[in-house]
């Protein structure tokens, strides 16, 4: 930290990573107060698996590398505790498991929800959320099927989802931003209504990550 | 017995069995065949099959007896086993280890100071609220984005960083504590945006396009923030009571104080603690310099900001004011005007002796003092960033003097010429001026008749206008003229606006002019009237007589053709053929041309401005050696 910082009003974390084709993965993470103010960012230098890690985790490299590596060393770093994480990268989402904290992937306003394309009859309608879970309003979607199972070798389980997608996320609208979770953090949406309060009406969560981009850039500039 | 030769194996052709063949018909290969079967002398034979073969059997009765040989016990003994262990060949695979390592990632931290601002909620939106109005005549509506960038002269990463990480300037001013009476056009964002961050600028916007509201947004922000506590405007005499409408309007929860009165009571307005801003006119800061730099305890009265409005008043490095203003104890240092360059390239190195001494040189060339000052200095054109603007016509009225004009004219510069040329090396510019200056003054009205080719055109147009219940402005730069006007005019019900009329006086002359249905033309001076009005309500500008240079006729004319005007301005332009005018009018484009040099890029001329020489050359005389002007 090049300089101290006491944290005294509520703040929220945007945690963003770009890949860039030549250097590889830049992760930021800026940490705003309700006001909208930074008081906090950090940023990594730039990362790139090696293939041995492309291999073997296949499809699991980007939530590994997205959450676990970048994003908790991120937050590592940081000193103010915020009420949420969004981010606008969905392997990000990964991090959740790491931190006790909600974390919401922020989708791009205005914007239809994502589709494959394929008719929904298409995809075995298997829900991540027993019926009792959903709520109203919450809708499942996401560019793959939500099952995990092989059909051709029964019994068996995926640890991954078929073809590297992703399973359905749990998204939903908080005052102008439409957001989502990880499947298997549906109750995070009430924590985020709470911790964001009723300022979540007004607050736009897209527009941060303008921000971290242009930052990251200027740090980069910078270095070279 | 004749055997068939085996005809696969011995190559021969097949020949049926027990059909009589002669041996001349066979081939040598099967005569060599029968040789070994049949007779020679033979000739006729056949192939038989061969008869089975008789078998005989025989018995045969061998007696076998055992051999006693003792080996029987040996017999009875277990069998001795041995157990011999031959390793396996087979390959123990080798393992390859592939270490998946985590790399420690580097991370470059930075932290802010916490904003000393209320606590506000919902303060991110970016968006400006909709419903508010737009300035009269615009229809930006449309929303933007407009973010907060370091200037090159900031070095420090995180310094630079606290800026690109602000919330869009949208987003700050949506707060209902920052709320605008009018939806800024996205250009006016980007000049807050662009004076914000910096400690060294120049707004040069072309007039009318709401400089004064982009310094105050800007000054409004830095006070919010509280990186700004003492801010100086100053600014001509005429337009004080302007800016305090200004700030009224833009940042009304911003407490001003002009400073004026006599000597001790300046003296204690500059004194009082805790104002944030305080406005001045050139003159008194000038006057009041001791007060300035002495202050209360011996120290200069420090501000964190001096803005300059018409800073080309400070173009002229050696003048007092200029002085004056650069001793003037300061932070950051922003000027505004509509003509950085007014007649050389020099004046811009006058206004940056305030804003960084030292950064310009005047023996720098135009192309290259443009590219040094880009970081510096924001200049937008109404055509840049008015898409919506109503048009500026110009009409340049040509006219020719009437016949006593014409011989008074004529009189008058051949007197001239031959009086400066019988001076010689003793003529100098004012002696020129004085000649430019009667010569002008005839082309306006004669000195003998008062006939006035210009007038009548005037009179003839202004019925026009009139009639269309518009107004109209006309620009002279002799009160004189402007007097004689507002006599021969008055059927139009004309106003005066010049420097004769006091100061008290004037913020009611532009209301009669601008509520008065009957006052269809305002008759102003360039030196009051160019600078500082809104005055978009007039459609039709006429120059009576023409400025020294380009710039202050521009001024003159966007008073109307600013943001706001209900329609196209026209310009009328009068010009007095084969005069003076003719011939300054030419230099006057030189310095348009100079101007685009710098601010543009483009080619110019090389020559800068009304030169000695040139000055000279009005009346082809030979150049003389300078004098003072």
């Amino acid at each position: 930290m090049e300089s101290g910082n006491s944290i005294s009003r509520p703040a929220i974390g945007f945690l963003t990573v770009l890949d860039h084709p030549q250097h590889g993965l830049f992760g930021g993470y800026l940490v705003l107060n309700f006001t909208g103010r930074p008081l906090e960012f950090h940023c990594t230098a730039p990362i790139k698996p090696n293939r041995a890690q492309q291999i073997l985790y296949g499809p699991t490299l980007e939530p590994f590398l997205y959450g676990e590596q970048i994003g908790s060393t991120l937050l590592g770093h940081a000193k103010a505790s915020p009420l949420v994480i969004c981010t606008d990268r969905e392997p990000v989402l990964s991090l959740r498991d790491l931190v006790d904290l909600p974390v919401a992937l922020v989708l791009p306003p205005g914007d239809p929800p994502e589709s494959d394309g394929t008719p929904p009859e298409a995809h075995p309608a298997v829900p991540l959320l027993a019926p009792d879970e959903s709520q109203p309003g919450d809708a499942c979607h996401a560019p793959a099927p939500c099952t995990h199972d092989r059909p051709d070798l029964p019994g068996m389980l995926r640890i991954d989802a078929p073809h590297g997608r992703s399973p359905r996320l749990i998204t939903f609208e908080l005052g102008r931003n439409r957001l989502a979770l990880s499947p298997r953090r549906g109750d995070d949406r009430q924590a985020l209504s709470e911790r964001l309060g009723a300022a979540a009406a007004a607050l736009d969560l897209w527009e941060p990550f303008t921000r971290i981009r242009e930052a990251i850039e200027e740090a980069q500039q910078a270095a070279r | 017995m004749n055997r068939r030769p085996n005809t696969v194996e011995n190559g021969l052709r097949p020949v049926p069995l027990d059909q009589e063949l002669r041996r001349s018909d066979l081939s040598p290969l099967e005569r060599n065949a029968l040789r070994f079967t049949e007779p020679a002398e033979s000739e006729l034979f056949r192939w038989q099959q061969p008869p089975p073969p008789e078998v005989i059997s025989r018995d045969f009765h061998f007696a076998a007896e055992p051999l006693v040989t003792g080996w029987n016990r040996a017999l009875e003994r277990p069998l001795a086993i041995e157990v011999t262990t031959l390793p396996l060949a087979a390959a123990v695979p080798r393992a390859i280890q592939i270490p998946i390592r985590s790399a420690s990632i580097r991370v470059r931290s930075f932290a802010f100071p916490e904003p000393n601002e209320a606590p506000r909620t919902g303060l991110t939106a970016t968006a400006v609220s909709p419903g508010q109005g737009q300035a009269a005549g615009g229809g930006a509506r449309k929303l933007s984005v407009t973010r907060i960038r370091p200037p090159q002269d900031v070095i420090k990463l995180e310094d630079r960083l606290n800026y690109l990480l602000q919330p869009p300037l949208e987003a700050l001013l949506s707060d209902r504590e920052l709320a605008m009476p009018l939806e800024p056009f996205p250009f006016q964002f980007e000049g807050v945006a662009f004076l914000y961050p910096r400690h060294a600028a120049i707004l040069a916007d072309e007039m009318g396009l709401g400089k004064s509201m982009q310094a105050i947004t800007a000054i409004r922000l830095l006070l919010c923030r509280g990186e700004i506590r003492s801010v100086l405007m100053v600014c001509p005499k005429p337009l004080v009571t302007n800016w305090q409408r200004e700030f009224q309007l833009w940042a009304p929860e911003v407490p001003t104080l002009a400073i004026e009165g006599d000597q001790a009571r300046r003296a204690w307005q500059w004194r009082l603690p805790d104002v944030p801003l305080r406005i001045a006119n050139y003159e008194v800061v000038v006057r009041d310099r001791e007060i300035l730099e002495q202050g209360e305890d011996g120290r200069p009265v420090p501000f964190d900001l001096v803005v300059l409005d018409e800073s080309q008043r400070i173009k002229n490095r050696g003048s007092t004011t200029s002085e004056v203003v650069r001793g003037l104890s300061r932070r950051r240092s922003w000027a505004l005007t509509g003509t950085p360059v007014e007649n050389s390239a020099e004046d811009l190195v006058g206004i940056f002796e305030f804003l960084a001494p030292g950064f310009l040189s005047p023996q720098m060339k135009p192309r290259k003092m443009g590219r040094t000052v880009s970081d510096y200095v924001l200049r937008r054109t109404k055509e840049q960033v008015l898409a919506e603007l109503p048009p500026k016509m110009f009409r340049d009225a040509e006219l020719e003097l009437a016949p006593e004009q014409r011989e008074t004219y004529r009189l008058a510069e051949e007197e001239g010429i031959v009086r400066l040329t019988e001076m010689g090396q003793a003529a100098t510019i004012q002696h020129v001026f004085e000649l430019v200056l009667r010569l002008k003054q005839i082309c306006n009205f004669d000195t003998v008749t008062g006939a006035s080719s210009k007038l009548e055109r005037l009179e003839a147009d202004l019925e026009e206008v009139a009639g269309s219940g518009r107004k109209a402005m006309v620009f002279s730069q002799w009160v004189g003229t402007i007097q004689r006007l507002s006599k021969a005019l008055r059927r139009f019900g004309p106003v005066e606006y010049h420097g004769r009329i006091p100061s008290s006086r004037r913020d009611g002359v532009i209301r009669r002019f601008r509520e008065d249905r009957s006052a269809h033309v305002i008759l102003m001076s360039y030196g009051a009237g160019a600078v500082g009005l809104n005055l978009q309500f007039a459609n039709y500008v006429f120059l009576f007589d023409r400025w020294w240079n380009p710039a202050v006729e521009d001024q003159a004319i966007n008073r109307a053709h600013r943001i706001g005007a209900s329609g196209p301005t026209t310009v009328t332009r009068f010009l007095a053929l084969d005069t003076i005018e003719e011939r300054i009018d030419h230099v006057l484009q030189e310095k348009r041309e100079l101007f685009e040099t710098i601010f543009s890029g483009a080619e110019g001329p090389g020559k800068l401005g009304l030169t000695h020489d040139e000055l000279f050359g009005l009346f082809a005389l030979p150049g003389r050696a300078k004098r003072a002007a």
